[in-house]
């Protein structure tokens, strides 16, 4: 009874950590920066790109920012996957789309330099983009093949051109602002502008009793609820029932409660962005360069949103309210767990498997990653606690990019639109090149110096455009009427 | 034999949502439409569409990568 207690008490206290101050200044600007992508960013405007007769060079990083612009959710991964792979630009596009979708998308990216540190984000961003176009371009290699036989059909799904709208861009930019000044971690912003005393007496009390439901250990990197956090997930709280109300209709119109979701929303951000401490006999507010920067491009957004059509704007708040419904609840409960289970794991284990950047470590994390099913995001907090437990940074990244990419929903897929053995080829590389992520991050922390580690990324890079290249002239030799 | 109304899409919220909104649009301007989910991704390629959820009323893609107001599905019933 007392172990269940302690798991209970693990996942709580995790959960009420995740949802206080800085996880909500990520995940609420990324929630709408998420749905206004999907519903203002026209998707002819990238996937022009994509159709049979663009050059490679062009087309692989069309790919990867159509992973990255347009695919938060699979509802767009697979219809685009399987158009880019039968329709447009082949395999090889199709393969760096669908394997830089799971990280490249701004969701996973906020959350990760959220909770990982923004270097993190940065490593895992910059080389699942590199080793994305790596494995599309392996498999092009591999099955050269099929690609130059494939459906010879005119690509008029890929002709249509679109530009962003003004206001749809103003919306993003101020969107994106507010997600920057609500999360970087510089002078300006944690500076304290002025600071109030509010003669709240059981302020004091309220903390004791906050910290006695949810102990903390400092050591273990845990984190306690502190009175701004209690008050923010009751503002949380308030946001979810009046967007329960306010948006879940929101393609018929707007109403009241709408407007109140919103309100509380852009609250709840500028609260999280103040600082709120108690004294002796009162609680403390401090107006911060945070909470001045998040209000003022919170006033940027109302700006450029007001410019956009109803239909647009309309769209956008249902798609944001879309992902909450589709990831947040999902997201919270596997804080839950990964909170409760947390107590359980010695950090022993966890340093004698991948304690160390070696090609044992890594592995181990991306069977570890394969085998094991995370819903969206939530492989964040899991790779969080695995590296307050010990492990090391490099099999900490084998880890996170193994495991979004070859969840089994991705294989089903992939397995469902291009058949078993492309599908097998897939899984091995990404297995191959997850370890060699690793390795090359790994080695980045452990201070060998960059340029050897460029050295070695552009030697695989160089060998798999060369061996590309030879392919395509051999390829346009034999088949004199080919695709290519 | 009602309209013939195609939901296309691999079974998302967006197109359970779409079939929610376009049933209630039927229902309200008392169409006779008979409604058919189509998840193939083959089937759905093949009108076409590359966002879904995506709308068929008739044997016309009508719509595509957006969930349509109850006003417009309407609209296109009449003209189906």
């Amino acid at each position: 009874m007392d172990a269940l207690l302690f798991s209970l008490r693990g996942g709580a206290g995790n959960l009420a950590a995740y949802l206080a101050a800085h996880v909500l200044l990520c995940l609420i600007p990324a929630f709408f920066i998420a749905g206004a992508m999907t519903a203002l960013i026209p998707k002819a405007a990238i996937t022009r790109w994509l159709g049979r007769g663009t050059r490679w060079r062009v087309s692989y990083p069309a790919a990867a920012a159509a992973g990255s612009l347009l695919a938060v959710c699979s509802c767009t991964i697979v219809p685009l996957f399987a158009g880019i792979y039968r329709k447009g630009a082949g395999l090889g596009p199709a393969i760096t789309f669908l394997f830089f979708a799971p990280a490249g998308n701004v969701l996973a990216l906020a959350y990760t330099g959220s909770i990982l540190g923004a270097e993190f984000a940065f490593a895992r961003i910059a080389l699942c983009l590199a080793f994305g176009i790596g494995i599309g371009l392996a498999m092009a290699l591999l099955f050269w093949r099929d690609d130059a036989a494939r459906d010879a059909r005119t690509d008029e799904l890929f002709a249509g051109a679109a530009r962003i709208g003004g206001a749809a861009l103003g919306v993003l930019a101020s969107l994106v602002a507010v997600l920057v000044a609500g999360t970087l971690k510089v002078a300006p912003l944690d500076a304290t502008l002025a600071a109030l005393e509010l003669p709240l007496g059981w302020a004091g009390n309220w903390q004791a009793t906050l910290t006695d439901w949810v102990p903390f250990d400092a050591a273990r990197g845990e984190e306690g609820v502190s009175v701004q956090g209690s008050l923010l997930i009751a503002m949380l709280v308030a946001i979810g029932i009046a967007s329960w109300r306010g948006l879940e209709n929101i393609v018929e119109g707007a109403n009241r409660w709408t407007f109140a979701a919103l309100a509380l929303a852009a609250a709840t951000l500028v609260v999280a962005a103040l600082r709120l401490a108690p004294i002796a006999g009162g609680l403390q507010v401090a107006l911060t360069g945070r909470a001045v920067a998040v209000a003022a491009a919170l006033a940027a957004v109302l700006h450029f949103a007001r410019r956009l059509d109803a239909g647009e704007r309309q769209a956008w708040l249902w798609e944001s309210w879309r992902f909450v419904k589709q990831i947040f609840v999902l997201l919270v409960a596997g804080v839950f767990v990964v909170g409760a289970l947390r107590q359980w794991i010695a950090p022993e284990w966890i340093r004698a498997v991948a304690g160390r950047n070696d090609i044992t470590a890594n592995a181990a994390a991306v069977v570890f990653g394969v085998f094991m099913y995370f819903p969206t995001l939530v492989e964040v907090p899991v790779a969080r606690m695995f590296l307050d437990l010990g492990m090391h940074r490099g099999p900490l990244l084998a880890f996170l990019m193994a495991d979004p990419e070859l969840s089994l929903q991705s294989m089903l897929m992939v397995a469902a639109v291009m058949g078993r053995p492309k599908t097998a080829a897939y899984v091995g590389l990404v297995a191959v090149f997850s370890v060699a992520a690793g390795l090359t991050y790994g080695a980045w922390v452990d201070g060998v110096p960059p340029a050897w580690i460029a050295l070695g990324l552009i030697g695989v890079a160089a060998l798999l455009a060369g061996a590309l290249a030879w392919l395509r002239a051999r390829a346009a030799t034999s088949i004199p009427q080919g695709a290519l | 034999m009602g309209k013939l109304v195609k939901i296309l899409g691999p079974g998302c919220a967006n197109c359970r949502k779409l079939e929610a909104v376009a049933r209630e649009a039927a229902a309200g301007a008392g169409v006779d439409a008979e409604f058919v989910k189509v998840t193939d991704m083959q089937a759905i390629m093949d009108h076409g569409v590359m966002a879904t959820p995506g709308l068929v009323v008739g044997d016309r893609l009508v719509c595509s990568g957006r969930i349509p107001t109850q006003a417009e599905i309407r609209q296109w019933l009449a003209a189906a």
